[in-house]
């Protein structure tokens, strides 16, 4: 970006070769060779311009998004319950001292921790492979495509009832395979050690679709002479695609896994549509579920507040590298 | 300059003009709003079946006696969870509505402590004889600290036990004879030995329904006087885990797919024969009572919980008079039309509840409601609610609620011992 600027500046000092590279879709603002006035009376000539496009979406984004922020990082610090009014006058971290202290905040945490790393390698896995077999040119290649990308449209509400009727003991369609292949039926949502696994593979049969989409995408941008010199050179099908094939695929998989990651993170509605209530099942709380139970059924406003700014604060850095990454690229 | 130009320009000349709008719309948007009679704004969570039945005939009285302009919200999920939050922002927000459908008791403490509910004894409770007509329970209850701030609706019962007649009867087992929890672990065990169905139907994807059976129990158990300290943070620790324990025990029994099943779906096993005993308010009633070819007294019926003949624990709902809400004239009037006898008849009868006023009469209810009446009537106690509210506040119910879901689980002995570790912290 500094560059770019650097670049608009250079253009006003009359550089010839720089002005070649004019730009095509309006780009960035030049001063011109007319101007005879310096460079600072036209940028603020500029400015003053430019204020009806930018600032009205400045105004709102800062006011809604960031000033919203601000206010519950406010809030987090004072201690308000239910619908006493906040004292500004006395703002301590008491809040987040509480959190740790608290093993249902704990155990949430933990919780979070697991269905982040396992939901966004597993779907990263699937993904991967469900592309790599659509990208064989196979018959029907359209409709596998679509057939795998449709759990993805579906809203969390359907998907939640239809894995609950699919984990049902009795007649769910898990238990009756897992019968059949002889491995007994299981209390998938009820026993907390399955819970999670259950929660976590339930996303990943939703989620799958859009990292095969991703990666469908980076697949087809690599040119087919990597594959031809890869079989020229005696490379096998697995070999091709391990030495030759994934590694190009490191951009697709960054920014498919922070889609993945920070949706992981707030997968409060499929758990909030599974119990029909802000009370999960056992060992299936996450942050964002406790968070929302503290702030609308115990009335715990502040406390639900502090594990908000703590979610905000994971997920900044889940996007943080990927923002360096792509600024290190010249891509943003 | 071509036209491609000029139409860019313009369009851009449109977005800034609109951007500039919106500011101003927002500004506008956050002045005050202009004076005059609002409308009477109503908030409840009877979004469909019998409940919204129940409002509607309701409403529909109020609209017929007066013409006040009324503004209503149907606001839907399970056990209040969306309603609740919505009043929790409104309220938070400095936006009340007019009035809403609310727990009374303790409930109402969120709202007091801060002053966000006004007095209504004179206005409303000094009218219709409501003060002579309404039974000592609800009166209470819609009372905090002496001050009348709600008007309860509708008495429903927790200490219910329901069961199907003709598996009871296969099984050789007569409910009315059972006198503790513990003759119904007893008398579950001989369904499952005795038929094919389903010794205890039970829903566990929400931790009320276990919360409830539990409170039942503990009633059974030990009475009214430790619920009433239990209620109070003062309970014997003792005394619940044994009542947990009971739970484990008839867990055993549970239908297995209870931990992905809600209410409606464990009571269906009622219905369909597949399963003996249920236990949850008096709603359950009413779904029995909706199907056809199955008939009170002959396929299904109820007794109370085991070792709580004689109490009527109560769940209610009621409507809140807020200060520094909309209308406060017409909110009243609404408040009044609550309190008479015809308001009482027309919910009561769809809901499947019954009348908080003790001089409606029994005509126009079904034969349950009718024998539920009687039995209020004479009860000697009205111990509160846990799961819905009545008994402790918002922050010790979410407490609760936490601790059956993540500590209960089915047929484990060492999770009685861990949520009744995490009931006495609750408080």
């Amino acid at each position: 970006m500094f560059d770019r600027i650097h670049d608009a500046v250079g253009t006003g000092k009359g550089d010839d070769e720089q002005r070649v590279d004019a730009r095509t879709d309006g780009g960035t603002a030049t001063v011109s060779d007319e101007d005879d006035g310096g460079f600072f009376d036209s940028v603020s000539r500029d400015f003053l311009g430019s204020l009806p496009f930018w600032l009205p979406p400045f105004v709102l984004m800062g006011f809604f998004v960031y000033g919203a922020i601000g206010w519950n990082f406010a809030l987090s610090l004072v201690n308000v319950q239910q619908f006493n009014d906040p004292n500004y006058a006395q703002l301590d971290f008491e809040q987040y001292a509480r959190a740790f202290g608290d093993p249902t905040f704990i155990q949430a945490a933990q919780n979070t921790a697991v269905l982040l790393v396992a939901f966004t390698l597993a779907c990263l896995v699937a993904g991967l492979l469900v592309a790599i077999l659509i990208d064989r040119h196979i018959r029907f290649e359209n409709t596998f495509r679509t057939v795998y990308l449709l759990p993805f449209s579906l809203s969390f509400v359907v998907t939640a009832q239809f894995w609950l009727w699919l984990y049902n003991y009795q007649s769910g369609l898990v238990n009756v395979v897992t019968q059949a292949v002889g491995l007994g039926r299981y209390q998938w949502i009820s026993n907390p050690q399955l819970a999670l696994g259950a929660v976590v593979f339930a996303l990943i049969w939703q989620f799958s679709g859009y990292a095969m989409v991703v990666y469908l995408a980076g697949l087809r941008a690599i040119p087919d002479e990597h594959y031809e010199a890869a079989r020229v050179d005696g490379a096998s099908t697995l070999k091709m695609y391990w030495r030759v094939i994934v590694p190009q695929l490191k951009g697709a998989t960054i920014s498919a896994s922070v889609v993945l990651m920070v949706f992981a993170l707030k997968a409060f509605d499929f758990l909030y549509a599974l119990a029909g209530s802000y009370f999960p099942p056992n060992g299936t709380d996450i942050l964002a579920t406790m968070m929302v139970r503290q702030a609308f059924s115990a009335g715990q406003r502040s406390y639900a507040a502090a594990i908000g700014i703590m979610l905000f604060l994971l997920a900044l850095a889940v996007i943080a590298p990927y923002l360096t990454y792509q600024y290190r690229r010249g891509e943003l | 300059m071509s036209d491609n130009d000029l139409s860019r320009r313009r369009y851009l000349k449109g977005a800034s003009a609109a951007g500039a709008a919106s500011i101003v719309g927002l500004t506008g948007c956050l002045g005050l709003g202009g004076g005059g009679s609002d409308p009477v704004e109503l908030l409840h969570g009877w979004s469909s079946g019998d409940g919204s039945a129940a409002f509607e005939a309701m409403h529909e009285g109020f609209q017929e006696a007066h013409d006040t302009e009324t503004d209503v919200n149907a606001i839907g999920g399970s056990g209040n969870t969306t309603l609740n939050a919505r009043i929790s922002t409104r309220l938070g927000n400095e936006n009340p509505p007019s009035s809403w459908a609310e727990w009374p008791g303790q409930n109402l403490t969120q709202f007091t402590s801060e002053d966000l509910l006004a007095d209504i004894e004179e206005d409303v409770w000094g009218e219709n004889d409501m003060k002579e007509a309404y039974l000592s329970g609800p009166q209470e209850a819609a009372q905090v600290d002496g001050q009348y701030v709600a008007v309860p609706t509708n008495i429903h019962r927790i200490n219910n036990l329901f069961f199907n007649k003709s598996v009871v009867e296969s099984a050789n087992i007569d409910p009315a004879s059972l006198e503790t929890p513990a003759d119904l672990v007893e008398a579950a065990a001989t369904v499952e030995e005795e038929t094919d169905a389903i010794g205890f139907a039970q829903a566990m994807t929400n931790p009320w329904t276990t919360l409830e059976l539990w409170a039942c129990v503990f009633l059974g158990e030990h009475g009214e006087e430790a619920y009433t300290s239990f209620i109070e943070g003062d309970g014997d620790r003792d005394a619940v885990q044994s009542s947990w324990e009971t739970v484990v025990e008839l867990s055993e029994y549970f239908n297995d797919d209870a931990g992905t099943i809600n209410f409606q779906q464990a009571n269906q096993y009622i219905l369909d024969g597949d399963a003996a005993f249920f236990d949850n308010g008096d709603w359950a009633a009413q779904q029995y009572i909706s199907q056809e070819d199955f008939a009170f007294e002959e396929d299904w019926g109820h007794v109370a919980f085991p070792g709580t003949a004689g109490m009527y624990s109560l769940n209610m709902d009621s409507w809140v008079y807020p200060a520094n809400a909309p209308n406060p004239e017409g909110t009243k009037q609404w408040l009044r039309y609550l309190g008479t006898k015809d308001a009482q008849v027309r919910f009561n009868t769809r809901k499947g509840s019954i009348p908080p006023r003790s001089d409606v009469s029994t005509e126009e209810f079904g034969p349950f409601q009718t024998s539920q009446m009687g039995d209020f009537q004479e009860s000697e106690a009205q111990p509160p609610s846990i799961a819905h509210g009545l008994a402790t506040t918002p922050e010790v119910l979410t407490n609760l609620k936490n601790a059956v879901s993540n500590n209960f689980s089915v047929g484990s002995m060492d999770s009685a011992s861990s949520t009744a570790d995490a009931f006495m912290n609750a408080f």
